[in-house]
């Protein structure tokens, strides 16, 4: 238990998929003008990379791998896989979210269907892949790393509901300064690498 | 009496004539995949460490951009409206599997220090955003030249942020040692007086240095173009 | 709106098509890719002895490396004991070819010390001087690392070192695979003392203090360092049952 707790702060904090791999760039910044959307995206987020990384998991072992039940090498179908699953679950969550909050739904928007092309969902399953972890250990980097993802966009987007009202060069407004400021605080976030969880 | 109807000249279907020389412009400056439209940004920092892997991905994303454009666009009207995503996702991805298996077999140090972000290339926001804007409802032809062009803006930011991060991070360029500490490299700064000051800043080769790079470009791109400034 | 026996004709129709198409190409690139990944490992095995190879090691091509590996190149597996073991040995454990260079070296690492299997290449110089390529791996900041280390014939002596990693930091922990400075700091360092006791190489951060048996470390990769450093501890002294033989 004790390591699934690290895998799920690593993810978190120190492996955070937004400022330490910049993943999931093009609706972090697009969405993080105001805090409610952000804060909506980021709990989808967590929710899907959260669905959808054992049910790649089980697909990328039990289907895939050599040791599956095909008993050859598919991992060439590995890509188109995935994203059919994160596809397939987007479409789910989103029929959810329209049931159960319409007004979420709403304010959302077209970003609720762009989840399936939000590299951090994608890129979390493959770097779940290249690390090689067992199912428990893909459902805490799913849970860590969407919950990473979701307080990176909520701080952003509360940073950047301040400088709205600051004095910003006009060339630099609004997207000049997003970068600057991601790029920012990733350096903030570079300060926790290193960090063993398992050291506390 | 000579028959008088007059034969209208087919109008070819592959021309090349201001339209279709917009279509590779315009995402050169107006419309930059990168710096005004806003997608494509994960890769561009991920592989920008190095002239050399910019290279491979920007060509990587063409090609993928320009196939999965046309076959979409020759597709459109069999698609059913129900799986119109997925469709175009199951293409996506196809064409970076080719992608990838290719990379494997002719530039296999590119695939192993490209590694994940090959597969990135299917949730880089440029195709998928190309796919729905333009293939969908367009011809062949302009699909693809469309592709080109998005995959040249990209591929432009792409060099130009790899080319600062790779010069000032590393001293390199395209893996030949220009600027640096030791005799290996052409301008040595252990052995030459007025450049003793100079060390290659390590932060460049870091992430979010490539953030910064970003931010500047698109500091310098708005300011040179006004039309763009506060755009989103 | 299409009915949904012609949604369902298109997906399976598309699904079949590509499917088709992605495994034709992985059948025909397949022998292509295992070779590539072969020669990647080879190269990584003679960069530890890159300054002993004729020629210029950064230009050489696939087709040499193989050359080398054929002709210059004797490779053993060897047990925890110290022991040779035998090809067919090795075949009947899935090895192909019962050759060190086909070992699954991350399967190796999986099993307790005592029972995995290390490969050796003794690589002989065109001048006809000896050098032994041993194999360890370890545990870097993010995930594993891994190194060949060159020994010279008097089996304390490095004559050089090549390292790699699944996922350390470009720029920090990365060094270790493309700091030529920091790589070239272990040729000369010796494993033994004086009196014959095992130092290893110790990796110091802030800088060596004993010139025969430390390197300066990399500033901002402190823990990949001690990576390095741990898994040359136990890694060399994983051979030493076999060396001892060879010394005698």
């Amino acid at each position: 238990m004790g390591d699934l707790i690290n895998i799920f702060i690593k993810s978190a904090f120190i492996e955070n998929l937004a400022l330490a791999y910049f993943l999931g760039m093009c609706s972090y910044l697009a969405v993080s003008k105001t805090v409610k959307t952000a804060f909506g995206l980021g709990l989808a987020v967590i929710f899907v990379l959260g669905i959808t990384m054992p049910i790649n998991w089980v697909i990328n072992t039990w289907l895939l791998g050599e040791n599956g039940i095909f008993q050859t090498d598919l991992t060439f179908l590995r890509f188109i896989l995935f994203i059919a699953v994160i596809a397939s679950m987007v479409q789910l969550v989103e029929m959810v979210v329209e049931k159960y909050s319409p007004a979420l739904y709403n304010s959302l928007g077209i970003f609720l269907p762009l989840i399936t092309v939000n590299c951090a969902i994608l890129g979390g399953s493959l770097f779940m892949v290249s690390k090689e972890y067992n199912f428990a250990e893909s459902v805490a980097f799913g849970l860590g790393g969407g919950f990473g993802w979701f307080l990176a966009i909520v701080a952003i987007a509360a940073i950047r509901e301040k400088i709205k009202y600051s004095d910003v060069p006009p060339a630099m407004r609004g997207l000049g300064m997003a970068f600057l400021l991601t790029g920012l605080m990733g350096m903030a976030f570079m300060g926790l690498m290193g960090i063993d969880p398992a050291a506390f | 009496m000579a028959d008088t109807t007059i034969v209208q000249p087919k109008e070819a279907a592959i021309k090349f004539g201001k339209k279709e020389r917009k279509l590779i412009t315009d995402p050169l400056d107006d419309n930059n995949p990168i710096t005004v439209q806003v997608l494509g940004i994960c890769s561009a920092l991920a592989v920008t460490t190095g002239m050399k892997n910019a290279l491979v991905m920007a060509v990587a994303v063409i090609f993928v951009l320009v196939f999965s454009n046309v076959i979409t666009s020759l597709l459109r009207k069999q698609i059913p409206k129900q799986v119109r995503m997925i469709v175009q996702l199951v293409i996506i991805a196809a064409l970076v599997t080719i992608v990838e298996l290719t990379l494997k077999a002719i530039a296999f140090d590119s695939y192993k220090q490209l590694s994940v972000f090959i597969g990135l290339i299917i949730t880089n926001c440029i195709i998928m955003g190309r796919l729905e804007a333009f293939a969908m409802a367009n011809k062949p032809w302009e699909s693809a030249l469309d592709g080109l062009g998005n995959g040249f803006g990209y591929g432009i930011i792409l060099i130009i942020v790899a080319f600062f991060r790779e010069f000032f991070g590393k001293g390199e360029l395209m893996g030949a040692k220009i600027i640096g500490g030791t005799s290996d490299y052409l301008l040595d700064t252990s052995s030459i007086a007025w450049l003793g000051w100079y060390e290659n800043n390590n932060l460049m080769v870091l992430f979010p240095s490539a953030m910064f790079v970003i931010a500047v470009l698109i500091w310098a791109h708005r300011a040179w173009n006004p039309k763009l400034v506060d755009v989103s | 709106m299409q009915n949904n026996n012609s949604v369902i004709g298109f997906i399976l129709a598309l699904t079949f098509v590509v499917a088709l198409i992605l495994a034709l190409l992985q059948n025909g690139l397949k022998p292509i890719h295992d070779k590539n990944e072969a020669l990647y490992s080879k190269k990584a095995t003679l960069a530890a002895v890159a300054d002993h190879i004729d020629g210029d090691f950064n230009k050489i091509n696939n087709d040499q490396i193989q050359d080398i590996f054929d002709s210059q190149i004797k490779q053993m597996v060897l047990n925890s004991e110290g022991s040779v073991v035998e090809s067919a040995e090795l075949e009947s454990l899935g090895v192909k070819g019962g050759m060190a260079e086909n070992l699954d070296l991350t399967r190796e690492q999986k099993k307790k010390p005592e029972d995995r299997l290390l490969p050796l290449y003794v690589y002989t110089k065109s001048d006809g001087s000896k050098y032994y390529i041993v194999y360890t791996r370890g545990k870097g900041l993010w995930d594993e690392i891994w190194g060949n280390i060159a020994l010279e014939e008097d089996l304390k002596t490095l004559a050089g070192v090549s390292f790699d990693h699944k996922a350390e930091t470009p720029g920090l922990g990365a060094e270790i695979k493309d700091n030529k400075e920091f790589k070239a700091q272990f040729i000369g360092k010796k494993i033994y003392d004086d009196n014959g006791n095992y130092t290893s190489v110790y990796v110091r951060k802030g800088g060596a203090k004993d010139p025969v048996h430390e390197v300066d470390g990399i500033s901002g990769a402190t823990i990949t360092a001690d990576g390095v450093t741990e898994m040359l501890q136990r890694g060399l002294k994983a051979y030493e049952p076999y060396l001892k033989t060879i010394k005698s």
